[in-house]
């Protein structure tokens, strides 16, 4: 199942939110929970504490009763003490358990009795001691006799039974209560974290996923791109081969039509020699008086003939001159570049040089700026274009105007270098722009020598090594010729 | 073949018939009367130097001086130049390959071979003819040794 980004984003997010709303649930529930602990045990603690105010009052209210028998009985004061301990405590530990049980209404009514019970005992334990104080020690028997005060300890008894099982009953439910509430709680956060695992299980899942999609993207990608890469070889190699090829075929082509060539001329100056000869015995007959057949022969020999012999050389030494051309373009073509490391400045500093003269002529300067780094190229190469450039900068200048040629080279990236050559001589018409790299193709007025080869052999050079020309001109304002070369021409895989 | 009164033939291979025959006349002009066998292709060249056999025995016996152009119909003049250098009957005939390639690769693959001479055909009449009838005098001074 394809992970859309988006697709991506919204599951990851959705996925941690309610992970997220889960441990929120968890700690929510643990709060509440908490809390229930806190009332139960408050209450357990309260409940504790009430059976204990029974038990301890119910044992006051035994040790009154206990203090009075053995008093009763032997009638020594020292067997008095508990009795008057339990009268002095009994009434604050009443209020104890009245404070206690002062929130429970339904225990209020036990409790009123209880206290009239135990005040009524109280009062008839008093009596019996306060009898035998006084000597009626029979009185005081009878009393204890009538079993009123049995009777009343029975029932403060019961009623201390009573209200004690509450207690009792009140700490045991609270008790399961709370394990109930443990239990709670351990199954909510089984299932939170239940719940969690699983959205983080989701999670990593789509993550997961999403990583594996994106894996796989990227090995296609770079499968590709290593596709690419050969294909931009192959096709490197074949313009390589083509290029190759045409140069050859420039090199065989010229060759063949050299040697047609040779006849031509060499029949030429066979036939010049003939004439010579004719020539010679025209000379000798006296030219007065001959038939118009002789006349014509002599206007053919003395005339016709030299002139066709000459239209004839000056044609054929022509034809040798735009071969020849075509020959050097091919061999350079064919020549062994030798990469090596080459300083622009040095190179451009002899190129101008070497036209000072002409450039002093044209009352002008050649200025250089060289901001590029030194680069890996064929010297006489470089050589040879920049020497072209400049030499047409100052052969085309505007006359009347001062001449000047601004050379820049600088870094074009990290991986070419950019050479300006800009001067402001007569221009280039626009039309003209492409044709001047042409063979054979000039601009503007012909009004300097050349053979229109001079660009179209630059480019060829820049095309080996790995370079390129173009040209940005104004007509009557200038020409600024832009040359890229790689900085290095050994990464060049078209060079041969 | 006479070989008493004209003990060095001169082999021109040359497929432009122009050609040879400016080449002839040049050679003639320097005062070179040998005998000059033409062949205007390489395989009717072969027959001749190394007969029908290929063996190279037909040429037992003859003085030759071979005029070899490199660009010829059926094969190139680099492949005949080969074969007389490795074959011992025509190894010792000086080879003089007068062609239009003024190829700096070329020239040094030919001597490697074994040529004696090597000359490009200059496109200038007057070049071309002095160089013919130089080659002329060159020839009509030079020994050549017999084939065995």
């Amino acid at each position: 199942m394809p992970v859309s980004r988006i697709a991506f984003v919204r599951s990851t997010v959705l996925f941690l939110l309610l992970g997220l709303a889960a441990l929120l649930a968890i700690v929510g529930a643990m709060f509440w929970l908490v809390g229930q602990t806190q009332t139960y045990s408050d209450t357990v603690t309260n409940a504790r504490q009430q059976r204990a105010a029974l038990i301890d009052l119910r044992g006051v209210a035994q040790d009154a009763e206990t203090g009075q028998r053995g008093y009763l009985l032997t009638g020594n004061e020292d067997y008095l003490k508990p009795y008057l301990d339990a009268e002095a405590k009994l009434p604050a530990q009443l209020e104890r358990v009245r404070q206690l049980w002062a929130g429970e209404a339904q225990a209020q009514g036990p409790l009123e009795r209880l206290s009239t019970i135990l005040t009524g005992k109280m009062s008839e334990l008093r009596r019996t001691i306060d009898l035998d104080h006084a000597g009626r020690h029979d009185e005081a028997i009878a009393v204890v006799k009538t079993g009123l005060g049995r009777n009343l300890m029975d029932d403060a008894r019961d009623l201390f039974d009573q209200l004690i099982g509450v207690a009792e009953l009140r700490v045991s439910e609270t008790v399961e209560r709370q394990r109930l509430n443990i239990s709670y709680l351990r199954w909510i956060t089984l299932a939170s974290a239940l719940a969690i695992l699983l959205f983080m299980g989701g999670s990593v899942w789509t993550v997961l996923l999403y990583t594996r999609q994106l894996i796989r993207a990227e090995a296609e990608v770079t499968a590709l791109n290593a596709g690419l890469e050969e294909r931009v070889r192959e096709r490197t190699a074949d313009l390589a081969r083509a290029n190759e090829e045409i140069q050859r075929f420039a090199y065989i082509v010229t060759h063949d039509l050299r040697a047609p060539l040779v006849n031509i001329m060499g029949f030429t100056s066979e036939l010049e020699t003939s004439l010579t000869a004719i020539k010679a015995y025209i000379d000798a007959t006296d030219a007065a008086g001959e038939e118009p057949v002789a006349r014509q022969a002599r206007i053919a020999a003395k005339e016709d003939l030299p002139e066709a012999i000459g239209f004839i050389r000056s044609s054929t030494v022509k034809m040798d001159g735009l071969i020849n051309a075509i020959l050097k373009l091919s061999r350079e073509g064919r020549r062994t570049l030798k990469p090596e490391r080459i300083e622009l400045e040095p190179l451009l500093r002899s190129a101008a040089a070497n036209l000072h003269h002409q450039a002093m002529e044209a009352g002008g300067e050649i200025a250089i700026e060289v901001s590029a780094p030194p680069l890996v190229s064929d010297r006489l190469a470089l050589e040879h274009i920049f020497g072209n450039l400049l030499d047409n900068a100052v052969k085309y200048h505007q006359p009347g105007r001062p001449m000047k040629v601004r050379v820049r080279a600088s870094g074009q990236g990290g991986r070419r270098i950019a050479v300006e050559v800009q001067d402001n001589g007569r221009g280039i018409a626009a039309q003209d722009q492409e044709r001047v790299f042409d063979l054979f193709r000039r601009s503007g007025a012909q009004d300097q020598r050349g053979e229109g080869i001079g660009l179209a052999h630059v480019r060829v050079i820049l095309r080996n090594l790995g370079g390129e020309i173009t040209l940005k001109s104004e007509l009557g304002q200038g020409t600024t010729f832009t040359v890229s070369l790689p900085r290095d021409l050994r990464g060049f895989t078209g060079a041969i | 073949m006479n070989h008493d009164a004209k003990p060095v033939s001169i082999v021109m291979i040359e497929d432009d018939e122009g050609h040879a025959r400016l080449i002839e006349k040049n050679i003639r002009r320097a005062g070179v009367d040998n005998e000059i066998i033409p062949f205007a292709n390489g395989t009717e060249a072969l027959a001749y130097l190394f007969g029908t056999d290929g063996s190279g025995k037909a040429s037992c016996g003859r003085q030759l001086l071979i005029l070899l152009d490199l660009n010829l119909p059926d094969m190139t003049g680099v492949d005949i130049l080969e074969k007389l250098k490795s074959n011992p009957h025509t190894r010792r005939s000086p080879v003089v390959v007068l062609t239009t390639t003024d190829d700096a690769r070329e020239i040094q693959r030919c001597y490697d071979l074994g040529a004696n001479v090597y000359i490009t055909k200059p496109v200038n009449y007057e070049s071309f003819a002095n160089a013919i009838r130089q080659l002329g005098l060159f020839f009509a001074v030079v020994k050549i040794p017999e084939t065995e």
